[in-house]
This record gives structure tokens, C-alpha cells and sequence, in this order.
């Protein structure tokens, strides 16, 4: 059941009500508007029940849909949800439920690496792939940064390097007790999907089979994921394009889809342009 | 008068760090670098030492503890320094308090090793199961979502292991065992009494009291320890019984001396090592993804409690008035304790003797003072602690041995040209002639054996 909102002020100017569907008996919130190429947004371990700014910019080229994953946001968690295999075979369900044949797949931080093992398993439903500022590579010089054993405070700060103050939009009221046990409940999530290890090595032998084409999205400085895994995703990938979407305001940092709406929906537009000709 | 039994529990932390208000947290992440070994054995010595005096004392027993990666106590194995104090002592009780099920790939490796102990120590071993700090999580890369289920299969393998015949066959969720068949057997029957140390999750009290385990309650504010023990007694109830209060272990930090204000002088430098820079551990480490139930967590920020104090930002009056702590003349200790167990319904204590860096002198008269005026208030008039007024399971002489559990199946090995024979008489031939001779208990053909033949 989608959990319903007690607050009567939304705790997020671009907080909206999901639509729901129906995916094998899991009731999945989701979010979808625009015309034009079906495309699939995958979010990352947070920043759900949002209707961001950059799914706006996206959905004025593209149908854009996009769901949140179980235990996230108003997608209730099941039992059978152990890990990433359940969430491949997850969303094929998801993109038959809603009658779409092949996809756009756009996949931010952990969903970047959902959508890799969806175009793994199922390449004959992903037209094109974009990652940005992708989890769930090995890279062992440059480990991702430690989110798990870190105060609220900090996790702000690494996510907009230092500028949390001008994204406060995006994030729930540090004193809201019902928004501290929903962001428990998404940590609680990914750690069942990826607490040990926090990647998954067989990426580095499985990505060179996706053949689609490929963009793979850097920012100025993440300090979350090292900019090296953005590097090294590009190198597997064998028809991949690395860009990095600078910031206008603010360096970008892993933050970036709440930081960079317009630069981003542009550079993603235009490679979804482009993989349609 | 209330009987009590008391069992002393020391964390054997490595004081010479840094002042946690210098440090991120004394757990995890404090870099082991500051860890000196050759001061490490010193301080080993000296635990054991004082572990090893518990006996002579007349306590009822002597409790070992598991931490991960901590300058707070040293004991990443609780089995280690169990096998020590079981070598230096015969009668006193020795509780593991671990073992940290979630540590080890296997259960059987908890399994055996308490066995081990309990037939090595001649049946003295009390068997803690315990779930661990959120650190030990962050530490071991243990994912903490699955934690409980874990823990509870992991149990769940240990006890049937224990008291059923093997081998058999485990298939769980989280455990596939083809063989499931440990050597040895604990000695005491049908298994060594179960402790389960935790925080107080609904969920543990529940199980302790379904089981009727022991629950002894991790060092709280009594406020918790009482909620704790009063849930456990109505759970008792629901799996329709009365619990005993030996079910029940209360917890303190505990120092005596001969007055007021002389234990106080002694023991508050001490108590202040361990609660501003032994639990040095913010919230994030406490508590990683999924190791709380959404439940328990919406109850912890709905009653306000999330707001208390850190532990490391505690007073000495607090501490007091919360009974976090227990100090004072022994008459002052004795009516806090009296208060205390009468509260909870305690029949048991769980305290510890020394904090942070107490000389060993100091620890030891503590245990002096505690020994000689404390307990027998809590005792019968003979004063015997638990284990005197009892057998031991392994009778203490081989004369007993032999007398009340006789022999054993002879220990028969097949020789070439000769058969079998009973090893344990087989190097005297006199013996082995006579043997083969009556064709009785002793050499040859028990099992049909054909002549051996040469080439």
C-alpha cells in the first residue's frame, strides 16, 4: 500500500502523489508524464517521492516514467527482495505492466546500476542507456565514500560538497520524525541489496556485453562515488561517451540531478535524440 | 532478604588512547595503531589475574564479553579468555558473553567451541548468545538487515546440535549444513544454561522469556532496565509460567570502598574513562541501516528518548541517580542493590569490577570489599556461592570418574597378523596372550578377522 502523507504541508515544494500500478501484486509508485520515447528513470538511495525538477526538463522530449523502487519512497518493501537479480527481474515486470517494448533507461547512482544489470539481462528492451554518477563497480583505488556510518549533517555535505544550504528543497526537515524513519527504511533497503560487498565485481565481465549506446555522466567532483567509477563504467561500456555537467552555481557533486536540472536533461535529450535516428 | 547471585564481568578495554572528545569514536574507526601489544599483554595479565581471583572470592561466577575492533574492551574471542580463567580455576562458573552468533560464517563454530569449553572446564560454562553493537556490523561487513533472522537460525542450529542426535541435515534460509554432527558434546545436559545479553528489543525479550533464557539487559538506566524485566515477567505469564528471578539479570557498574566518599574518590576517574571515551560511539555507528526494526525505531523517536543523552556526555549524577553506576560504603551499596533487584525482580548481578585504567590493586579490593561485606548480606548463612552448594557435572578425581561413570568402549585397533586388540592394554604381551587366549574383552577377533596374508 502506498504509505499516505499525515503531513498536511508537503515536506518538499516538489513533493507530488505517485500514480500507482499494479506489478505482480507489488503496488509500485510512480511518476510519469511527457510524449515522445517511452523512457525509464531510475533513481538512486534517496531523493524519492519527488517530482524533480530534472524529471520536468526530461519530460519535454521524452514519456518519461518514473517508478520508485521496492522499499523506496511509497513502494512498499516485499519479502522476496534479496537482491539485484530480483530487482532485474523486477522491472522487466515493471516495463510489461506498462506495456512498453524497449526503453530509454536512465539510472542515477544506484539505480545506474540496476539499469546496467537490466541491459545485461535484457538488452532487447534497453534502446539506450545513460548512467549518472553510477554505484556498483570495484574500483579499488578509489572506494566509494562510507554513507552508512556517517551524521545527517555530513551525508548533505558530501552530496553537495559543502553547498547543502542552497539545496534544502530536496531534503526533509532534519527534526521530521516520520521522514527519519522513511530515509531508515531506504538506507535499510540498499543495505539489504548492498551492504557487503558494496559493488558487485562481476560488472567489470558482464558490462562489455552491453551493446547499446551509451552515456555515462560525470560531475565536477563526487565525493561520494569517486569520479573514477564514472571513468572506468565509460571504459567497459563498448559504445559509451564519458560527459561531465559542470555546475553553473555550485561545482556539481554527486548531488547533481537535484543540482543540474537543465545541463543535465540537455546532454541526456540529446543522446536519446540521437540513439533514435 | 533477597538472594543474589553475583557475577563479575570485565571488558579488558585499552585505556591509553586519546580523550574521546578527540576522537571520532573509540570504535571502528580509532586507528589500532595506537595499540601497544607489549602494553597489551601487561594488561592481559592483569585481567586474568583478576578474572582468575573471582573463585577464591566466592563469586558465582565470572563473565567474558565480545567487542570488534574497540580500544573499549579486548575481547574479540570471549572463548580465549574463557579457556584461560577455566585452566586456573575448578568450581566457579564461567559465562561467554558473546558469543556474537553474526561473527561467524558458521553456527557450528559457536557450537563447538562452547562444547569444547564446557567438557574442558568440567561443565561450568554458561552460553551467552548475543546479537552485537550496530558496530560489530559496521566492522565485520555483517549486513545487519538480515541480522536477527540470522542470529535466530544460528541459534536455532546451535540448540539442536546440542541435543540431538547427529548427524542430520540443516536447510534454512541462511544456513545450508550438510552434516550437522559437532565433537564434542557440551558436558552438562540437556545443554550449558543460555544467557542472551541485548538491548532490550521487544523481540529478545520475548524469545528469552519463550526459552526461559536468562535476559540480562546490556549496561541501561534502570528506568530501561525495569521496563525490561517487567516485560519479561508478563511474556513468562503469556507462555503461561512464573519466571524465576534468576531469569533476570540485572546490570551495574559496581565500587565499593570504605566509605562514601572514599569509593567515590577512587572510582570516578575510572568510571569516567569508560563512559566519555570507552562508549565514545555517535549514533551512526549505533545503529547501521536495518538493525533496528521500523517498529522499534518509531517508538524510540516517537518517545522521545532519541533525544537523551549521549553516554559519553553523562554526569556522575546522573549516573547515580540512574543507577548506571552503584557506589559507595558497603552499606550504601548493599540498600542500592536491595533497591535495585526488588525493582526488577533480579535474582541475579551482572557487574563489573574495574573500569578503564584502575590499578589492579585497587580492583581487587573492590572485589575484597564486595566479597567480604556485600554478598553474604545477599546469601545463605553458610555463605556458599552457587557452585559449592552443587556437583560439579565432571566429578573432580579419577577415582570418582571411575566409579560412578565407568568404562568407556575400548579403544580397539586391528593389527596386522594379530587382530584386534584393546590399545590400552596392547603393550603388555602377557595381557594381549591372555586375551587372545580366552578370545574375550581384549585382542582378537571381536569383529570377524580374516587371517592377514602375505603377498
Amino acid at each position: 500500500m502506498a504509505e499516505a502523507t499525515t503531513a498536511t504541508q508537503p515536506w518538499s515544494p516538489h513533493y507530488t502523489e505517485p500514480d500507482v500500478i499494479d506489478v505482480r501484486g507489488l503496488p509500485v509508485a510512480y511518476r510519469r508524464k511527457g510524449a515522445g520515447p517511452p523512457t525509464l528513470f531510475l533513481h538512486g538511495a534517496g531523493a524519492t517521492r519527488m517530482w524533480l525538477p530534472l524529471y520536468e526538463r526530461l519530460s519535454e522530449s521524452v514519456d518519461l516514467v518514473a517508478p520508485e523502487h521496492p522499499g523506496f519512497g511509497d513502494t512498499p518493501s516485499p519479502d522476496w527482495l534479496e537482491g539485484f537479480d530480483d530487482l532485474v527481474l523486477h522491472y522487466r515486470d515493471v516495463l510489461d505492466a506498462f506495456e512498453l517494448d524497449r526503453v530509454h533507461l536512465i539510472g542515477f547512482s544506484l539505480g545506474g546500476w540496476i539499469s546496467a544489470n537490466l541491459a545485461i539481462f535484457y538488452p532487447e528492451r534497453v534502446r539506450s542507456l545513460t548512467l549518472i554518477a553510477p554505484a556498483g563497480l570495484r574500483v579499488p583505488d578509489a572506494p566509494m565514500t562510507d554513507f552508512m556510518r556517517m551524521p545527517p549533517e555530513q551525508i548533505g555535505d558530501t552530496l553537495f560538497n559543502g553547498h547543502v544550504m542552497d539545496y534544502l528543497e530536496f531534503l526533509p526537515d532534519p527534526h521530521d520524525v516520520d521522514a527519519a524513519i522513511r530515509g531508515y527504511k531506504e538506507a535499510s533497503t540498499f543495505a539489504r541489496l548492498a551492504w557487503n560487498p558494496r559493488y558487485d565485481r562481476k560488472l567489470d565481465h558482464r558490462v562489455p556485453r552491453i551493446a547499446c549506446p551509451a552515456l555515462v555522466i560525470e560531475p565536477d567532483e563526487d565525493r561520494l562515488i569517486p569520479n573514477a567509477h564514472a571513468h572506468r563504467w565509460a571504459e567497459l561500456l563498448p559504445n559509451a561517451r564519458l560527459v561531465k555537467v559542470s555546475g553553473q552555481r555550485n561545482p556539481t557533486g554527486h548531488g547533481i540531478v537535484m543540482q543540474e536540472p537543465d545541463r543535465l536533461a540537455a546532454a541526456i535529450a540529446g543522446h536519446i535524440e540521437e540513439a533514435e535516428r | 532478604m533477597r538472594n543474589l547471585e553475583f557475577y563479575p564481568i570485565n571488558f579488558m578495554p585499552y585505556p591509553y588512547i586519546p580523550p574521546g572528545e578527540e576522537v571520532e569514536s573509540t570504535w571502528v574507526s580509532l586507528p589500532n595503531s595506537l595499540y601497544d601489544p607489549v602494553w597489551g599483554h601487561k594488561l592481559y595479565e592483569h585481567f586474568l589475574e583478576v578474572n582468575i581471583a573471582a573463585e577464591k572470592f566466592g563469586f558465582d561466577g565470572v563473565l567474558t564479553n565480545e567487542h570488534h575492533q574497540t580500544a573499549y574492551g579486548g575481547m574479540p574471542n570471549p572463548n580465549l579468555p574463557a579457556a584461560w580463567v577455566a585452566a586456573h580455576t575448578s568450581r566457579i562458573k564461567i559465562g561467554v558473553m558473546g558469543n556474537i552468533l553474526n561473527a561467524h560464517s558458521s553456527p557450528l563454530r559457536t557450537a563447538e567451541d562452547i562444547a569444547m569449553l564446557d567438557v574442558m572446564s568440567g561443565g561450568r560454562v554458561i552460553s551467552g548468545f548475543v546479537l552485537g553493537t550496530g558496530m560489530e556490523y559496521h566492522s565485520y561487513g555483517i549486513n545487519p538487515v538480515t541480522a536477527r533472522e540470522r542470529f535466530w537460525e544460528a541459534h536455532d542450529v546451535i540448540i539442536k546440535s546440542w541435543t540431538q542426535p547427529g548427524p542430520f541435515e540443516w536447510q534454512g534460509k541462511h544456513f545450508h549444513i550438510p552434516y550437522v554432527n559437532p565433537w564434542p558434546r557440551p558436558m552438562q545436559q540437556p545443554h550449558p544454561p543460555v544467557w542472551l545479553p541485548g538491548a532490550a528489543s521487544l523481540e529478545t525479550i520475548e524469545a528469552a522469556a519463550k526459552h526461559k533464557y536468562t535476559f540480562m539487559q546490556v549496561f541501561s538506566p534502570r528506568t530501561a532496565l525495569a521496563k525490561a524485566a517487567k516485560g519479561y515477567y508478563e511474556a513468562a505469564e503469556r507462555f503461561g509460567y512464573k519466571a524465576d528471578p534468576r531469569q533476570i539479570a540485572a546490570t551495574v557498574q559496581l565500587y565499593v570502598a570504605e566509605t562514601d566518599k572514599q569509593a567515590r574518590r577512587e572510582f570516578e576517574p575510572h568510571c569516567m574513562w569508560y563512559f566519555r571515551n570507552g562508549l565514545k560511539t555517535p549514533v551512526y555507528n549505533l545503529t547501521p541501516p536495518g538493525y533496528m526494526s521500523l517498529r522499534s525505531l518509531e517508538h524510540v523517536l516517537k518517545s522521545g528518548s532519541h533525544g537523551a543523552t549521549n553516554m559519553w556526555e553523562m554526569t556522575w549524577d546522573h549516573l547515580i541517580a540512574e543507577k548506571w553506576i552503584v557506589v559507595g560504603s558497603p552499606e550504601t551499596v548493599i540498600e542500592s542493590l536491595e533497591e535495585l533487584t526488588d525493582e526488577l525482580g533480579a535474582g541475579r548481578l551482572v557487574f563489573s569490577v574495574e573500569l578503564g585504567a584502575m590499578p589492579k590493586w585497587m580492583a581487587l579490593k573492590n572485589m575484597e570489599i564486595i566479597a567480604e561485606q556485600v554478598i553474604p548480606h545477599f546469601r545463605g548463612p553458610d555463605g556458599k556461592p552457587v557452585w559449592a552448594r552443587e556437583e560439579r557435572p565432571a566429578p573432580m578425581t579419577r577415582t570418582e570418574l571411575v566409579a560412578q561413570h565407568g568404562k568407556p568402549l575400548p579403544p580397539l585397533a586391528r593389527m596386522d597378523g594379530v587382530g584386534y586388540v584393546d590399545t590400552s592394554i596392547a603393550h603388555v604381551p602377557e595381557l594381549v596372550e591372555e586375551a587372545r587366549r580366552a578370545n574375550g574383552n581384549g585382542a582378537v577377533p571381536s569383529p570377524a578377522e580374516p587371517a592377514v596374508t602375505g603377498p
